[in-house]
């Protein structure tokens, strides 16, 4: 038996991955998350007001997503809800999330292998094409830069936020500096849409060189957007069926009666099915159990998928895609949130703190992240991270299959099987900081 | 014709968080400035090539991060420690008390993969660094000034100087508030909120943004260059002092408040590294 070893790179941390061969025949494709911190145990004995400022470190990408949510498992425990300004002020952050992660996954980590280059920043020998990639490349940190100035905006600090408190958030928005970042909101929109549309326009070309949108079997989708208007400061969470059932519906207390977890001795991330099936978070997943985005300029791109795609739609290139509907999106519904005055009204609540158990929920852009607290005296007695990138895990081994399978043969491994295997695991945008935390 | 080159830099990424890197992203001028060589965050190399400056982010977790570190310091002309991780530990630090370090080895062997060491370590403890840009993260304004250092860069001494809040001398809260929550006055310290904020031993470069909008300051940084090469119990007293004089919390719910998990992820690792059995790190090598 060979196994065949593929470092990995252009994703969130450290992984690779293994294919293991007998006489032309895929046995295993694994997965390997290679570094860990271990979260769930170093915050047992923390203060659990704390929380919110330790477990953004969790993840430099998902930050966000990790605040808002500790914040809300925080509040459910103490049985209290934020007032609706704080509300709208998360769901900026959440947004501001959004807008950095698509474009890092879009532009930094996907864009090479459709460009066919080690890195966006990689310095080409021809003049010409180096100028017309440099470029690309201004273009697409200038639009990634709006989301963590977004954060900076509504969360304080750039990487790990800080306004999300128990109860609602430290502060309002000044009119004056909401009202100058829509502007460049606006103005950065169109630069957003042609970025995307060259993405879309190299994205087919591929396709049209390898031969296949990253064909595979439909899978259940999560998510925890809503139907008609996707909140990511969301509230529950939906599967739908790999037949496109929609959906059954469930809240992050009760996840444990509905999603298998089990542990793996060759990753130090664990797995996740739906009651024993595959399962797709992420991008894809959203878009497939969303019936529309609600804004103009996103919804036209919906249209597109839909048209040549159908519904739902199941091939994995499509995951890269939706983000860039989504890119597009929290971009313009942002511009449209800051039109509104974000000083009127309360910005949180008085609370009693309490000991007890809570859940907090929020979409994070790979998908579903519930943090789940037991607290006792005060302090944290026992944490847990449901994080979207182990949901995927069983569904990145399975493409990774269809992919082995398609360029191994009994005479000889085709060397486009490197690329393939970094397209495929790049499509669901792990994050191993995250899935092993 | 000759064409300059540009320097070339490399980031490796050892146990962390990536927010260092996205961080870098932001600092977007290095594009026309720099050839970025290595960074598996955003390139497809596996190795790092020779280069004149080596940015290294997150701490020494497993036995990988150990042999890649010193694979890597190798072919660097100028290596910079960058984040609290790297310098000293940061939030994995969480996870070298002694109950949390048994959980962690009662969890079962993998296979084939990186084995973790017994605790978290910085780099300095294995390799020798030439310049420290504390921040978790660090600003993507201070990531330009340690790949330029200009010569006329200077961070302001603490973050009090950078963040513009007002301090007054005749309100003074009885008891800490907690570490967040509850509406923040505008434009009034968060000292005199009740807040525990050590901005005013932290090290500023950083332009206050955590405590501008209203969130009390954790010491990101580090401490100021006025407290970097003591250890930690000068630190602590510096912080006790300004309570004193601006607040009447009792000192005895300052000191455990002080003592929390919160605080010792960045600020008490700085300077207990410095106080134990390694010497200070030197004021002139931190940005």
């Amino acid at each position: 038996m060979t196994t065949l070893t593929f470092p990995l790179s252009r994703i969130e941390g450290h992984a690779r991955v293994e294919i293991e061969v007998q006489d032309g025949r895929v046995i295993s494709t694994r997965f390997q998350a290679m570094e860990k911190r271990g979260f769930n145990l170093m915050v047992t004995g923390v203060p659990a007001d704390q929380m919110p400022v330790i477990v953004p470190r969790i993840c430099g990408v998902c930050s966000t997503a990790h605040h808002v949510a500790s914040v809300k498992a925080l509040e459910n425990a103490y049985g209290i809800q934020p007032p609706p300004l704080a509300n709208q002020i998360r769901e900026l952050l959440l947004l501001g999330q959004l807008i950095q992660n698509q474009a890092t996954s879009l532009f930094i980590f996907t864009m090479p292998d459709r460009l066919g280059v080690e890195s966006l920043f990689h310095v080409d020998a021809e003049e010409a094409k180096k100028e017309t990639q440099f470029d690309i490349a201004r273009r697409a940190l200038m639009v990634r830069q709006l989301g963590t100035d977004l954060i900076t905006l509504a969360g304080g600090q750039f990487i790990h936020p800080v306004k999300a408190v128990v109860g609602g958030v430290s502060s309002g928005i000044d009119p004056g500096r909401a009202a100058a970042f829509q502007q460049r909101l606006q103005a950065a929109l169109p630069t957003a849409c042609e970025l995307v549309d060259y993405y879309w326009e190299i994205s087919t070309r591929m396709k049209d060189r390898i031969g296949t949108w990253g064909d595979d079997q439909p899978a259940y989708y999560i998510a925890s957007t809503e139907r008609d208007d996707p909140r990511y400061n969301s509230s529950i969470i939906r599967v739908m069926t790999p037949a496109g059932e929609c959906c059954r519906e469930f809240t992050a207390d009760t996840f444990r009666e509905e999603l298998i977890f089990e542990d793996t001795d060759y990753s130090y991330a664990g797995r996740t099915s739906y009651q024993g099936g595959v399962i797709r978070a992420n991008s894809l997943a959203r878009a497939n159990m969303t019936r529309r985005m609600g804004i103009r300029r996103a919804d036209a791109y919906m249209r597109r998928l839909r048209s040549e795609f159908g519904h739902p739609a199941h091939p994995i290139l499509l995951f890269d895609l939706c983000r860039g509907i989504e890119l597009v999106y929290a971009i313009e519904l942002a511009s449209q949130l800051l039109e509104e005055d974000f000083t009127k009204g309360e910005v949180d609540m008085p609370y009693n703190p309490r000991d007890g158990e809570g859940w907090g929920l929020v979409e994070a852009p790979r998908g579903p992240l519930i943090h789940h607290y037991v607290i006792e005296k005060g302090k944290i007695a026992m944490g847990e991270f449901i994080i979207p990138t182990v949901h995927n895990m069983l569904a990145i081994e399975r493409a990774l299959r269809v992919a082995a399978e398609r360029y191994i043969t009994t005479d000889s491994v085709n060397l486009e099987l490197e690329k393939a295997v970094g397209r495929v695991v790049r499509a669901f945008d792990p994050c191993i900081a995250c899935a092993t935390h | 014709m000759t064409t300059i080159q540009p320097p070339r830099f490399a980031v490796l990424q050892l146990s962390g968080c990536a927010g260092c890197e996205v961080s870098l992203l932001n600092a977007g001028e290095w594009i026309d400035r720099f050839d970025l060589a290595f960074m598996p965050l955003v390139t497809s190399a596996y190795d790092v090539p020779e280069v004149d400056i080596l940015l290294i982010s997150g701490g020494v977790r497993s036995d990988e991060d150990l042999h890649n570190l010193r694979q890597a310091v190798k072919r660097a002309k100028k290596i910079v420690a960058v984040g609290t991780c790297a310098i000293s530990g940061g939030v994995t630090n969480l996870g070298n008390r002694d109950e949390v370090r048994q959980l962690f080895l009662s969890q079962s062997e993998r296979h084939n993969l990186p084995r973790m060491l017994p605790k978290s370590q910085p780099v300095d403890v294995f390799v020798d660094v030439d310049l420290y840009l504390p921040g978790c993260p660090p600003t993507p304004e201070l990531f330009m000034a340690a790949l330029l250092e200009p010569p006329d860069f200077k961070a302001s001494a603490n973050v009090c100087q950078e963040c513009g809040r007002q301090k007054l001398m005749d309100v003074k809260p009885t008891h800490l508030v907690g570490m967040a929550g509850g509406q923040v006055a505008p434009d009034i310290c968060l000292i005199n909120q009740g807040y525990l904020c050590v901005g005013s031993s932290t090290r500023g470069g950083c332009r206050a943004l955590c405590t501008r909008p209203g969130h009390p300051c954790v010491g990101c940084r580090g401490p100021s260059n006025a407290l970097i090469e003591k250890d930690s119990s000068t630190w602590l007293e510096s912080i006790q002092r300004v309570f004193k004089s601006m607040t009447n919390i009792p000192p005895e719910e300052l000191r455990e408040a002080l003592l929390s998990p919160q605080m010792a992820l960045f600020l008490f690792q700085f300077s207990d590294y410095a106080g134990g059995d390694r010497p200070a790190r030197s004021k002139d090598k931190v940005l």
